[in-house]
């Protein structure tokens, strides 16, 4: 997979749709959450590998490293802890860009080229292109893109496509000490998937499912979750979807402000060319009541 | 034995226009006074800062727009001050000419029948004061539009400080709330200039023309005047 950078789809643009020319298998990552050990390793390589600069840890009263993500931190072990059969589960979950198939992010934006989805699927921004203007935060089910105060730009994972462009895998699952990040094509992740899946449901896990939502055409990043009925107990969206605003907004809406607007120039060129002009008719003096000249 | 310098004086309907309206000058009325058109040509020239910095950022079909100002990262880096400065200019629009706007009873069919009589050039209405019910429509229309567009453009601004399933009702508000806008500008010019001569001097210069004012604004002509209804 030493090429893949044609473009799938491209914000605000009809070029680059699903050109298919060449025969490139979408990648994915796959994270096994059953056996992360919290040691983000993955979130330092993110960190080097992409020369962001160090970021001031907070205490959020888990071993996470932050809050949430930010525009200069684009990898986050979250942590959690849920009340289970009596005990204690404590879950962690890699939480990054998820690489949908049908980007929320990319359908919201109004930027030509901004967003774009390579044919090897990854979703990338291209700063030259971004205005800043924030909306695909709204237009994201897993609240990743960040703005950047610093170049005015969003800011979110690239699944390192510079290094798998050259057949390297992304630095996450290069540092990972305990195999659950690997990297590969996307039927070899979810085949992956399914046979760890099989694994732990013999092994106490009944409700373990992979992560891979269709609501949003799955994803370039699938997750094998061992509570699978309770994707919301890792940070997961239940069942993620473009929402259905931002599709009204510009699927529905903005095609019919289109005609709308063009209807109304044709409209006033259309009564006149009917009713012509309302001309004032009769003279001064006529209209002063008086005799004419 | 000094020369009589050619002078051409100010034409005595302008000159009066710049501080007052409402009179007559000559063959002329005086419609708005220069502080009314200077406050309406803010207005419009906002709008249209808005129109073709916002519109590039709307679809991509308007994109050639931003072209006129240095491509989409200025537009979207002016669009919200234009914006600001549009609501501004609306607000002191709004309140030089409220006085003016109240709806009377007989004008409630403006929003139905009337309008469409009136675009037949049907309406024979001898009670029409300075403006007519469908102008006062548009006034309280574009007031109200004006307000929806600086809320939803405020958290189209700063969408760190809103909830974010807010955020895309902000962003289908600002959009519905500029096309409804759009279509009634593009009447509002289309009527002020090519269908109905005469109207546009009263922006311009300030003044209209006697018959002008006894065909569009009688009952306003004849306050101005002290004329007398016209018989049958």
């Amino acid at each position: 997979m030493a090429h893949g950078l044609d473009i799938r789809r491209s914000s605000a643009s009809v070029w680059g749709s699903l050109s298919g020319m060449r025969s490139v298998p979408t990648v994915s990552k796959y994270i096994d959450t059953t056996t992360c050990i919290g040691c983000k390793a993955c979130e330092v390589a993110c960190q080097e590998w992409n020369d962001l600069k160090p970021v001031a840890t907070q205490q959020v009263g888990t071993y996470q490293t932050l809050p949430t993500l930010n525009p200069e931190y684009w990898n986050l072990i979250r942590f959690n802890e849920r009340d289970f059969d009596g005990g204690i589960v404590w879950l962690m979950r890699k939480d990054q860009c998820m690489h949908c198939d049908e980007p929320g992010c990319l359908a919201a934006c109004p930027a030509p080229g901004a967003i774009v989805q390579y044919d090897n699927g990854i979703v990338d921004v291209n700063p030259d292109q971004c205005i800043g203007c924030k909306y695909c935060e709204t237009g994201c089910p897993f609240d990743v893109p960040r703005f950047s105060q610093t170049t005015g730009k969003m800011a979110k994972c690239t699944l390192c496509v510079d290094r798998v462009t050259v057949g390297l895998e992304p630095a996450c699952v290069k540092s990972c000490p305990t195999g659950c990040l690997h990297f590969g094509t996307k039927e070899d992740m979810v085949e992956l998937g399914h046979t760890r899946v099989a694994q732990l449901k013999q092994t106490g896990f009944a409700n373990a499912v992979l992560y891979d939502p269709q609501g949003v055409g799955g994803t370039s990043v699938v997750t094998v979750l061992g509570h699978g009925d309770h994707p919301e107990w890792y940070g997961l969206p239940a069942d993620p979807h473009v929402p259905l605003l931002v599709k009204l907004w510009k699927s529905v809406l903005r095609p019919i402000g289109v005609v709308a607007l063009f209807g109304a120039v044709v409209g006033a060129f259309s009564h006149y060319t009917k009713f012509g002009r309302k001309e004032v008719r009769g003279t001064d003096s006529q209209d002063r009541n008086l005799p004419d000249a | 034995m000094s020369a009589v310098t050619p002078h051409r004086p100010v034409d005595p309907a302008v000159l009066a226009g710049q501080t007052r309206e409402n009179i007559v000058v000559g063959d002329e009325i005086v419609r708005h006074d220069r502080r009314s058109r200077l406050i309406h040509w803010a207005v419009a020239a906002f709008f249209f800062l808005c129109v073709f910095t916002g519109m590039p950022i709307w679809t991509p079909l308007f994109g050639w727009m931003a072209h006129l100002f240095g491509g989409l990262s200025v537009c979207r880096v002016v669009h919200p001050w234009a914006g600001l400065a549009f609501f501004l200019a609306s607000g002191a629009m709004f309140f030089q000419w409220v006085s003016d706007m109240h709806m009377e009873p007989n004008e409630r069919g403006w929003l139905g029948p009337k309008l469409f009589q009136y675009l037949r050039y049907e309406t024979e209405d001898e009670d029409v004061g300075k403006y007519n019910g469908g102008q006062k429509l548009l006034f309280w229309a574009a007031g109200l539009g004006a307000i929806g567009l600086l809320l939803s453009g405020l958290m189209m601004w700063f969408p760190q400080l809103i909830p974010r399933p807010l955020m895309a009702f902000a962003y289908l508000i600002h959009d519905f709330t500029f096309i409804l806008f759009g279509v009634m500008i593009v009447f509002h010019i289309y009527l002020g200039t090519a269908a109905e001569p005469g109207t546009f001097g009263s922006m311009t210069r300030g003044t209209v023309t006697r018959p002008w004012a006894r065909l569009h604004h009688p009952r306003w002509y004849r306050e101005v005047t002290g004329e007398k209804p016209r018989r049958g």
